[in-house]
């Protein structure tokens, strides 16, 4: 039985890299339920569910992150290119293995909120861990995006992590030295950013994160800058002004992104441009 | 009206508490701090039950609140963040930490 088991899991595993995952981990479902909320567990969205199969891949390219241009490298952080490898390994499963198997919608559910944490699965699946900065890092990677496939077929877990990614060994000299991190000291909360934290013998002890802040510059051009401009342009009594709202800039390129991407797209990435790890990846000549 | 919908009264009175609790400003939140000193934010359902509210009151009053939080002037201020960091990064901070052999 373990080694079908383990059979099984390298086909899974085999099939979601020649789809196009770039990682791929298995968690057990129950692993998540001490960790997440109360309606974002696998169980939750498929009963009998046993293990979580979790895809990462398609970070934006090494071009990407050296353009001067902050709008392109906006537009090509999104989430569209690893959910078909999701539902490709999905279909895998039902299809070659004869198991329930169920993409997680990348979008969001009830309230606003994720179906299922993405970054906690890659954090089960040993394919990262938690950063300052927010996301979770592959070691050799950095900022991946995920997807998961929750299935009721019996899988080897993989474990998570034992020695997290973050902090890097350049970022505690450089704490060591001038007291932040390059995370921490491209978005400070102490100077309006979304980021604080404190390292004690290489690790950090504290962290801070101005999530709903962060949204206005993950998402600058998304839900929340749609629903503020014709917010703000219901209240204004003024037609000229209510033009200048409806037709300048910031609501021409917030339509512009909603329809460009049928997915998330995070349109901030500098907290993660100037991380070390995966930095080695992003380097061509 | 046809869908649910808060009383403004009752958003004004909770949407501190509410944004308080949640899991909107992160707190020693990460999986990597030691298990007593980890502060994850709460669900709507134990929101609720803390504050002794309906669930469904809960999570509207924060999603409103969440939106509701930063002005239409804050994503201004993202731009320019944006803007600024890219250029800077570009222009100063490739060599550094994209380039180490280049030091």
């Amino acid at each position: 039985m373990a080694t079908e088991t383990a059979a099984l899991t390298a086909r899974v595993k085999e099939a979601a890299l020649k789809r196009g995952a770039l990682v791929c981990g298995v968690a057990p479902a129950a692993a998540f339920d001490p960790l997440a909320p109360d309606g974002q567990r696998p169980g939750d969205l498929l009963p009998g569910a046993r293990s979580v199969v979790i895809v990462g891949g398609a970070p934006p390219r090494a071009g990407d992150w050296i353009s001067p241009v902050a709008e392109h490298l906006e537009s090509m952080g999104t989430t569209q290119r690893i959910e078909p490898v999701g539902r490709a390994v999905a279909v895998f499963i039902e299809e070659e293995l004869g198991y329930y198997a169920l993409h997680v919608p990348g979008g969001v559910g009830r309230g606003d909120r994720a179906f299922l944490s993405l970054m906690l699965a890659a954090e089960l699946a040993g394919l990262g861990s938690r950063s300052l900065a927010g996301p979770v890092l592959h070691p050799r990677y950095g900022m991946l995006y995920y997807a998961a496939v929750v299935t009721t077929l019996p899988l080897d877990p993989d474990r998570p992590l034992e020695t997290p990614v973050c902090p890097a060994p350049s970022c505690v000299e450089m704490w060591e030295r001038e007291g932040t991190t390059p995370c921490l000291a491209v978005c400070p909360a102490s100077r309006g950013g979304c980021l604080d934290g404190r390292l004690e013998n290489g690790r950090f002890v504290r962290t801070a994160y101005k999530r709903d802040l962060c949204g206005t510059r993950v998402y600058t051009n998304w839900i929340g800058s749609f629903q503020k401009v014709l917010e703000a342009a219901l209240d204004e009594p003024d037609r000229d002004r209510r033009k200048m709202l409806l037709y300048g800039s910031l609501f021409t390129r917030t339509l512009w992104s909603i329809t460009y991407a049928g997915q998330s797209q995070a349109q901030c990435f500098e907290c993660i441009r100037v991380c070390p790890v995966g930095a080695e990846y992003r380097t061509k000549k | 009206m046809a869908f649910f919908a808060v009383d403004p009264a009752l958003y004004r009175r909770y949407k501190d508490q509410i944004l308080e609790l949640s899991n909107s400003f992160q707190r020693d939140r990460n999986e990597h701090l030691p298990p007593g000193q980890r502060r994850p934010g709460l669900s709507d359902r134990e929101i609720a039950e803390q504050l002794g509210l309906e669930e469904r009151v809960v999570t509207e009053i924060r999603c409103v609140a969440e939106r509701d939080r930063y002005g239409l002037d804050e994503w201004e201020r993202a731009i320019e963040f944006k803007r600024k960091a890219c250029r800077d990064y570009v222009e100063t901070k490739i060599l550094r930490f994209l380039k180490p052999s280049d030091q």
